[in-house]
């Protein structure tokens, strides 16, 4: 399987997507200390050296070598140079080209459309670059801010588990999200 | 996990462990086109169905998470094996088991294979404690379909073409129910009786 590098940065309207770097480490702090940003994460709130550490892993995860590899890239707003996000994608299963898309942004920055504009971005990017044939998004069904999202990209609400699974020491509630390569346009 | 004694036995069915003897019961439908189509478990002629009923006949309890416990369906009429069912304990924390089952179309349309499956799910939440039960089906599998939703199993997932299966994409159900669900509804089917006026 030959390297799928997507050509950074990738614009979008209002945004450019690019890898993290050690500077984001503040800007990204800024929004993983935070409670209500870590609540329906897998990791609680980070300290700034879980940070420093989660920005430099994630600074070397931008392509696509073998299943099982991410790429997570920041969302920096392209009129002021400011970080507002994080947008990933994971390679689930190469034989069936599935990919899962994750998302984690800042509330400062909230109510602009900005997490929906990257996520379309990494849409594309996965149907148009990555030969992905479904992405699916998992998010908590309390967790309405990124079920709307999904539903806003055009994904279909495919699942809705009940108590499949703990989370954080209680019973868990998921939804998945799911989107066909014929079905985005773009 | 304590393990139940079997046979388990409801009106007219009698589930037990697999037995070596099994393997033309078990060939005459695990090998049919219609049921293979929907099995992960490939089985195309008596060699891989006798390899196949080799794990059958040692899938007897549950000790734990990634067990299962696999059961011959028996008419007690007459001795026959007429399908399977089985539990696997899924999760080490969340008290999770995924219920199998095949029957042979043969012997179709007379209501075993809801005995059956009835069976199985009491014996997850009954004996096994188990907290949530569920099980995966083709969606072009409307027969199971509806005889879980007649169970009272939520129907929580349709995935399309999540996967591929035999070189096609997949189309997929997911059917759950919940311990306190199950009771709830078998406490509702003894009072049945009862008119509210």
């Amino acid at each position: 399987m030959t390297s799928k590098l997507p050509d950074y940065p990738i614009l979008t309207e209002r945004l450019r997507l690019r890898p993290l770097r050690r500077g984001d480490v503040d800007a990204v702090f800024a929004y993983r200390q935070r409670e209500d940003v870590a609540q329906y994460l897998f990791d609680l709130p980070l300290t700034r050296e879980a940070c420093a550490e989660t920005v430099q892993q994630r600074s070397a995860r931008i392509a696509f070598e073998q299943e099982g590899d991410s790429i997570f890239v920041a969302a920096e707003r392209k009129d002021d140079n400011i970080l507002v996000g994080e947008v990933s994608l994971g390679w689930r299963s190469a034989e069936a080209r599935q990919a899962e898309i994750g998302f984690i942004f800042n509330p400062e920055f909230g109510g602009q459309g900005y997490a929906t504009e990257a996520a379309a971005a990494m849409l594309t990017l996965a149907f148009r670059s990555l030969d992905i044939h479904r992405v699916f998004g998992r998010c908590d069904a309390r967790n309405l801010p990124s079920a709307r999202l999904m539903e806003r990209l055009g994904m279909r609400r495919e699942a809705h588990f009940r108590h499949h699974a703990m989370f954080k020491g209680q019973w868990d509630e998921e939804f998945v999200y799911a989107i066909l390569e014929h079905e985005w346009a773009d | 996990m304590n393990n139940p004694a079997l046979p388990i036995e409801t009106d007219r069915l009698s589930l037990r462990p697999f037995l070596h003897g099994d393997l033309d019961a078990v060939a005459a439908y695990h090998m049919l086109p219609e049921v293979q189509h929907y099995l992960d478990w490939k089985a195309r002629d008596l060699a891989e169905c006798n390899a196949a009923l080799n794990v059958l006949c040692h899938q007897v309890a549950l000790r734990r998470p990634g067990d299962t416990l696999a059961l011959a369906v028996v008419r007690r009429l007459d001795g026959q094996v007429i399908g399977h069912v089985s539990l696997r304990w899924h999760d080490a924390t969340a008290g999770q088991a995924e219920l199998r089952f095949v029957f042979n179309p043969t012997f179709r349309r007379q209501g075993y294979a809801v005995e059956a499956v009835r069976a199985a799910i009491q014996l997850g939440f009954r004996e096994f404690g188990f907290h949530r039960v569920f099980a995966r089906c083709d969606a072009r599998n409307q027969a199971s379909a509806r005889m879980m939703k007649g169970l009272g199993m939520r129907l929580e997932a349709h995935f399309r073409e999540h996967a591929l299966f035999d070189g096609e994409w997949d189309e997929e159900l997911h059917f759950a129910i919940l311990n306190r669900e199950w009771q709830r509804s078998t406490k509702v089917r003894e009072i049945g009786i009862h008119r509210v006026a």
